[in-house]
């Protein structure tokens, strides 16, 4: 606290001379600085720049620990959503593949899965969109530095360079979207040294070979079903639940699916350490905490993927006073987005309680654009917000789950309405659908509405998005039984889940 | 990844206004960094050591610019008169583009562009019949994306004509075989 005062102090002195600067040259070097280059950063400033304001964008990659780095864009754009759905598309090609020859394909000889040529394709893809938004922001006329930011006072901005040139900037009003980065475990010997995370997986050159993903988080699951999917040897290793945060029991039928998939699963397990055998090879060391049994198995590559922390550390927040979450490390964020300092606002990943996802960081971050720029006052609605596992059986969800559903509405206040179904594609191919199933979560009074909705199965995503819609116009159970299905379509089965009129248990 | 639209007649016009209007900024700094080097007391001393910024030009210079010296690089200059090159950062672009005696097409690309993979070959065709009277410079987009950017490239292919360290012409997109011919003869200027 004494430091704190005496830094204040200092700054103070400082903040005269630039008070001074200010009032000698008129404004500020920019009405907005964002700092960070991602998914939300990159929507705002356009969008203030859009409005007339003048935007400049600091986006910064320091390189993993492996030494991977990318360009413009952020986690989505290059080591998140995108390289992992198109992935995810070809592990799913190989199914299809698998599948075709039920349907009348003559395919001869063993199709195999060559990684080098799917990580070319998806790297080129993800720098194509580098570039782009590279363009966009020139076109949009919003300044782009290559610069790492961290905050000085709450009007001026500090920029580093790779080769440590420093850039000063002051900015009427300052919007952090630095974003997270992968955890790396902190108490296993060789984890750092012989792991990588989902900041490299992406970017290999070369196949992962025979790889243990260590965590059950969607990032987990979701590199694990593709790698599963391509002909890889893989396995997860789970700690204690899979997909937290998620509807349980939908959670189970996920990693059940993987497991029938041909993912192996060490559950209750934790490693204890990785070495580098003269092979090459990594051999890791775990304790079942159930058994209290050591086991040890070598792998090609060892995935970390334990959870994401915030990239606030290097922002200088402490100086400025902006209030991080002890627990999380995250900013705490008011329903307008600001900090605890008045004109320095955050958002995206590393605003605290909000979801961790691309499309809430763009709406956000134009949102808050407008209303910097005075031209609206609306909020954010982060809720009811819909979103998809990508795991290769796909699970989709909207609003609550059942947990959380009884928790609010008391176990007797909620109807819950089910099924398990069969896609048609399934049938011919002589697929396992014992995991297709479809789970609607309603208000028992009132006019029943609906709260949750969980979906199970083939394009999950693409089922999702229309029923994301129905519960922002905030849809009825009934409303759901008077519309007819579209036949034949999975989708179709969440209406036929009105006419069974069977509550689950 | 969208597109750009074509641009206009005007919007080009206006591009390749301020292109040049760039270029002869780079140029009259490059020369006023050069006679600050040429200091013909000191011409032996001049080392590699550089000033800063990118738009350093080499101190051994074959051109009616620069006093005549026998400092190693100016045989390797001589020598690398290679028709079709790859830019390798700022000073090259410098040296090799803005600088070159030779009219010079420069063909901004990226790895991920199909397009671009049909029209090089195409280029390199065009450049070879004329036999040495203009060269090309190859720019990667993804390894030069601030030079890209500087010269207004949207979409790939782009290719900017240059001629004396000015802008004379370009394009986007694909051209056949004969455009490309009469593009690159209206570029020497025949």
């Amino acid at each position: 606290m004494a430091a704190l005062c005496r830094g204040s102090q200092r700054w103070k002195r400082i903040h005269c001379f630039h008070v001074f600067k200010r009032k000698f040259t008129g404004k500020h070097d920019y009405d907005l600085v964002v700092i960070g280059g991602g998914s939300g950063g990159l929507a705002c400033s356009k969008e203030a720049a859009q409005l007339g304001q003048k935007v400049a964008v600091l986006d910064y990659v320091e390189p993993s620990a492996k030494g991977t780095k990318w360009g413009l864009g952020g986690t989505c754009v290059n080591v998140g959503c995108i390289p992992k759905k198109l992935m995810h598309q070809a592990a799913l090609l190989g199914t299809a593949v698998k599948d075709a020859q039920k349907y009348g394909w003559q395919i001869s000889g063993t199709v195999s899965h060559d990684w080098s040529t799917m990580a070319e394709a998806v790297q080129n893809y993800v720098k194509s969109l580098n570039w782009g938004h590279r363009v966009q922001l020139q076109d949009k006329k919003v300044t782009y530095l290559n610069l790492k930011g961290t905050l000085v006072d709450k009007h001026t901005i500090r920029g580093l360079s790779k080769a440590g040139k420093e850039t000063i900037l002051t900015a009427k009003n300052i919007v952090l979207a630095t974003g997270g980065r992968p955890k790396y475990p902190s108490n296993v010997p060789g984890a750092v040294e012989h792991g990588i995370t989902s900041d490299d997986i992406f970017w290999l050159k070369k196949s992962p070979g025979k790889t243990l993903v260590v965590g059950a988080s969607y990032v987990a699951l979701e590199c694990a079903g593709f790698l599963t999917g391509i002909g890889l040897n893989t396995t997860v290793m789970v700690r204690s639940i899979a997909l937290r945060g998620f509807d349980q029991q939908m959670a189970g039928l996920v990693t059940d699916y993987m497991e029938s998939y041909g993912t192996r699963f060490e559950w209750k397990s934790v490693p204890t350490r990785v070495e580098r055998l003269s092979s090459g090879a990594l051999k890791v060391t775990w304790t079942n905490t159930q058994t209290g049994c050591e086991h040890s198995d070598t792998f090609d590559s060892v995935l970390w993927a334990v959870g994401r922390s915030p990239e606030t550390k290097a922002l200088g927040l402490d100086k400025v006073g902006v209030q991080i979450s002890k627990e999380t490390g995250k900013v705490i964020v008011g329903a307008d987005e600001s900090s605890s300092v008045p004109n320095i606002y955050a958002f995206g990943d590393i605003g605290e309680g909000r979801p961790e996802l691309t499309p809430t960081a763009i709406k956000a971050g134009r949102l808050l654009a407008h209303r910097l720029a005075g031209r609206s006052s609306e909020l954010m609605n982060y809720d009811n917000v819909a979103t998809t596992v990508f795991t290769p059986l796909e699970y989709g969800c909207v609003g609550l789950s059942e947990v959380e559903a009884e928790r609010r509405h008391g176990k007797d206040g909620i109807e819950v309405y089910h099924a398990f179904y069969k896609p048609l594609e399934f049938t011919v191919s002589q697929r396992d659908s014992s995991q297709c199933y479809i789970k609607v979560i309603c208000e028992r009074e009132g006019n029943q509405k609906i709260l949750g909705l969980h979906f199970l199965g083939p394009n999950a995503g693409e089922v999702l998005q229309g029923f994301s819609l129905a519960l922002q116009c905030g849809a009825t159970y009934p409303q759901l039984t008077r519309t007819v299905g579209i036949h034949p379509t999975s989708a179709e089965e969440l209406m036929k889940l009105s006419s069974s009129l069977v509550p689950a248990e | 990844m969208r597109r750009a639209r074509k641009p206009s007649q005007s919007k080009l016009k206006k591009e390749i206004r301020e292109m040049a209007h760039r270029l002869l900024i780079r140029r009259v700094w490059t020369l006023s960094v050069k006679d600050i080097r040429c200091l013909p007391s000191s011409a032996a001393t001049i080392s590699s050591s550089s000033f800063s910024t990118s738009l350093q030009s080499p101190p051994s210079r074959v051109s009616l610019l620069s006093p005549p010296r026998t400092l190693p690089r100016t045989l390797h200059q001589i020598s690398r008169r290679e028709v079709s090159f790859n830019v390798q950062d700022n000073e090259d672009f410098t040296e090799r583009v803005i600088n070159s005696q030779l009219p010079v097409l420069v063909d901004f690309h990226a790895q991920w562009c199909g397009p671009c993979k049909i029209l090089g070959p195409r280029l390199e065709k065009a450049i070879a019949k004329q036999k040495g009277r203009v060269a090309m410079a190859k720019v990667d987009i993804d390894e030069h994306t601030d030079l890209a950017i500087e010269y207004g490239v949207s979409a790939v292919p782009t290719v900017i004509a240059m001629r004396g360290g000015d802008v004379v012409d370009h394009f986007v997109g694909i051209k056949d075989d004969d455009e490309l011919d009469s593009f690159v003869s209206k570029v020497i200027g025949q």
